[in-house]
């Protein structure tokens, strides 16, 4: 037994002096022992968090001004992932644009691509037939159901249980082989552009998706077993991270974040775009605006999602995926090889791109965390004059030293866990 | 089937119900407005920006409680016929369901207008991002630091007359563009150059 433990410490008297010599040793001035620690109150530890930390999700930072373990302050310190995407957008034609804009929430990159598109297609008055809106939606949700895997394996993660992680990844898998299947991307595959997709969806693609919605209910049960009625997990999430609506709403968040709180808001119900008004679904909320309810609502959310696929899948019209109007889509490679004009007008469109008249517009989605905005003012030229993309993740992670005032330190890392923040989507 | 397109829907413009209020209630506080595209814009006076934007939030028929954004558009070409910059704010009202965008111009000698941050909490982090990459100064903000770029960082990226990109790449035809004499290679074969 006593092996186990260290030897006896020395005395106090022992080790005052082995203090002293040991800074004789270093050659350390004596007077440095009055140095004074920081501007803080006696009871306060100034703890620094991150950026290389696993349970902030990515490289977020945070300063804590720790009263034993209960945060007192909590200062976010970001941009560590700042890459000045809006910048590279005015540098780009509005095509080239569509693979920054995956890059910026990479957990859900077709959602980014659907709110950049959109933008720009009310700028030019450009409409999407409606196979290719509906084929918007499936990926689109597909993408959210992604996503909220990857908050639900990382979220119990966190708060130590491994095994969701992996039955998350399981899953996650046959969502990026659809990514693969009409993209030949997994991640950031750009499949949706200006004025349409990238291409129609192959044949395999029916029986991929049909799959999905016929099996993941059953895994979302699962994760449900798992997690949900937990009693472990309800006692680290009850309660803790709470923020009322009237917060939430001045603080700017939005999404699961928001719908938490008991505020049914969300943009594929309030302002449908893409056609999202042609399916039936429901908005999932919380009553408490705690973690619990956040993470009640993003599994409902799981389900509806599946719910709206079917409905696409059932109802998906046929027809073009892409508009007609020549100066924004490419024309058929077929028509290429026999169209003199279609050669050059393919030619212009990939050399050139497309001018986009001149205007102004803000234009939003539901992301899987919120309010996805892009704010795009052109000049008449074929690059955006200026591009600003208002990122949920920005929004929501500023609420974060609010719901964290007060709580435990161990349940700070709950917290960051529950607003579901991307980093690339805070820093862009 | 219904017209799904977002021009097509037959909504009244966005931002028409805040516009409505404000020439109603503070009509000297507007400079004037345009609509286009279904959303309507508001010029506003940099000195009553904040009483209109308390309005907004407070009053019974707007409710814009839920801060967006606030950005900048730079226009250099613009000076001194009209002020450089364009601030603008998107703030949306949860219980109409609605839109408004805000515009207020400032000019390059004075990029200063009144923070919100005691308006929205969720203002402060917007605001110094605007700050950060645009170098606009937001009077009365308690901590208008960079939020994104390092603290020691050299101008506002997101101005139009800061370069960002331009380190020439040499070639061999090209050479005498690219580098400093210094560093030229002097041994280049054949008649390249």
């Amino acid at each position: 037994m006593s092996a186990v433990l260290p030897p006896p410490g020395p005395s106090g008297r022992d080790a005052s002096e082995q203090y002293e010599r040991g800074r004789e040793m270093l050659g350390v001035d004596a007077g440095l022992d009055s140095v004074d620690l920081v501007q803080l109150d006696e009871q306060t530890m100034e703890l620094n968090m991150g950026p290389q930390h696993p349970s902030t999700h990515g490289v977020l930072r945070l300063v804590l001004d720790l009263d034993g373990e209960v945060v007192k302050a909590c200062h976010p310190d970001i941009g560590f992932l700042h890459t000045g995407f809006e910048k590279d957008f005015e540098r780009h034609n509005y095509w080239q644009c569509i693979p920054y804009t995956d890059r910026m929430d990479y957990l859900a990159p077709l959602t980014n691509n659907l709110g950049f598109s959109l933008a720009v297609e009310k700028l030019l008055g450009v409409e999407v037939p409606p196979r290719g809106q509906y084929l918007r939606v499936i990926m689109c949700e597909l993408t959210r159901i992604a996503s909220h895997l990857i908050w639900y394996g990382t979220t119990a993660l966190d708060l130590g249980a491994t095994t969701p992680f992996v039955y998350a990844w399981r899953e996650r898998e046959k969502l990026l082989d659809i990514n693969e299947l009409v993209s030949g991307v997994r991640m950031h595959t750009s499949f949706i552009r200006v004025g349409g997709l990238l291409a129609d969806v192959p044949d395999e693609f029916y029986g991929m998706v049909e799959e999905v919605v016929r099996t993941f209910p059953h895994f979302i049960d699962e994760y449900e077993t798992l997690i949900t009625g937990n009693p472990i997990f309800r006692e680290r999430t009850r309660g803790l991270g709470a923020i009322s609506a009237a917060d939430a709403i001045n603080y700017g968040v939005t999404g699961p974040s928001l719908r938490g709180c008991g505020v049914p808001y969300d943009l594929r119900k309030a302002q449908p775009y893409s056609s999202y008004d042609h399916f039936d679904f429901d908005i999932p909320i919380g009553e408490r605006g705690d973690i619990y309810d956040r993470y009640l609502v993003r599994m409902r959310e799981m389900r509806e999602s599946l719910r709206i696929i079917d409905q696409a899948m059932a109802g998906l019209p046929s027809g073009p995926v892409n508009t007609a109007d020549r100066q924004v889509a490419l024309p058929p490679r077929n028509e290429i090889n026999t169209s003199m004009e279609s050669l050059i007008r393919h030619f212009k469109l990939v050399t050139e791109g497309f001018r986009v008249p001149k205007g102004m517009t803000y234009t939003a989605v539901e992301s899987p965390r919120g309010e996805l905005g892009f704010l795009v003012v052109s000049d008449g030229t074929n690059r955006p004059y200026r591009v600003k993309v208002r990122a949920p993740s920005f929004s929501n992670l500023s609420a974060l030293p609010f719901m964290a005032k007060g709580e435990l330190l161990p349940d700070l890392v709950a917290v960051i866990g529950s607003i579901d923040i991307v980093l690339g989507d805070v820093d862009r | 089937m219904a017209s799904a397109g977002e021009v097509a829907s037959p909504r009244p413009a966005t931002g028409a119900r805040a516009l409505g209020l404000l020439r109603r209630e503070l009509a000297d506080a507007v400079l004037g407005s345009d609509e286009a595209l279904g959303e309507v814009t508001i010029r506003v006076v940099r000195e009553r920006l904040v009483e209109v934007v308390e309005l907004l939030r407070d009053h019974e028929d707007a409710r814009y409680e839920l801060p967006l954004c606030v950005t900048a558009v730079d226009w250099p070409d613009r000076e001194p016929d009209a002020p450089r910059f364009d601030v603008v704010y998107q703030l949306r009202s949860l219980q109409h369901n609605d839109v408004v965008r805000l515009l207020v111009q400032v000019s390059d000698d004075d990029p200063v207008v009144p923070t919100l941050e005691g308006v929205f909490a969720g203002m402060d982090w917007h605001e110094r991002e605007a700050f950060d990459l645009l170098g606009i100064r937001f009077d009365g903000h308690h901590d208008l630091r960079r939020i994104l770029l390092p603290e020691d960082w050299d101008g506002h990226p997101l101005r139009k007359d800061y370069v960002s990109f331009g380190e020439p790449i040499a070639f061999t035809h090209n050479l005498d563009w690219a580098l400093p004499a210094q560093e030229r290679p002097r041994d280049l074969p054949g008649e390249s150059r």
